[in-house]
């Protein structure tokens, strides 16, 4: 892979993409927040539940 | 197979949150005790309601201490009874059927709600500890009338309650 124009070749583990992981714990942690919303305060707050 | 330490990151990542939807839905239904609403009613001849004890009469009956069950009838385009009265702090268990065609009976802005279809009977038991006003409707569409089939959920304070109608 290694042409002209490569600047620096780096391995599969040198390669850390910040930026990616960042924006995935973003997400999980906004997945997180909404999912306890949505069970404990929307669902679980929203009586009459039926319960048999 | 070379996988990168991030990418085992989030792949366990996603697993644990995998594995935190799954809890909190088996606390709900083991901790708080909710219930899906299921076929535990039974079956009914649905061309035959007004031979059967409990909706010949659809009404409210008490059945223990703070314990009611109603007996509704959900046809086009009505509930009966209309309204249902009940004291606070008590359990009532609904049991639902239908003469004609598919209803749905659902308690306006709760997790009350379910389908009701002729020859069946829809159970489900709720606990009501405050009083209010509740309304109650159909969500499936029904026929012409649909947009006006509702009815009423009254929760009565205990001491304002009357017994007035249920022990014939």
């Amino acid at each position: 892979m290694s042409g002209e124009n490569t600047v620096r070749e780096i391995g599969h583990d040198e390669f850390d993409p910040y930026g990616t992981l960042a924006l995935i714990l973003i997400y999980f942690a906004i997945l997180s927040v909404m999912w306890v919303f949505m069970y404990f305060v929307e669902f679980l707050g929203n009586d009459l539940t039926v319960l048999a | 197979m070379n996988i990168h330490n991030y990418e085992k990151l989030w792949l366990v990542l996603a697993m644990v949150m995998i594995i935190g939807f799954i809890s909190t839905v088996v606390y709900g239904a083991t901790a708080v005790g909710i219930e899906m609403v299921n076929d535990e009613g039974g079956t009914i001849d649905s061309t035959a309601l007004e031979e059967d004890d409990r909706f010949a009469e659809p009404r409210v009956e008490r059945v223990g201490d703070n314990e009611y069950e109603a007996y509704v009838v959900a046809r086009q385009f009505i509930f009966e009874p209309d309204p249902i009265e009940i004291p606070a702090n008590s359990t009532l268990t609904f049991y639902v059927t239908s003469p004609d065609v598919i209803h749905g009976f659902e308690v306006v802005g709760t997790n009350a709600n379910a389908m009701v279809i002729p020859g069946e009977v829809t159970e489900l038991t709720v606990e009501l500890n405050e009083p209010g006003e509740y309304g109650i409707l159909c969500n499936e569409y029904c026929g012409g009338g649909h947009h006006t089939m509702e009815g009423k959920l009254i929760v009565q304070p205990e001491d304002e309650f009357e017994q007035g109608g249920n022990d014939e």
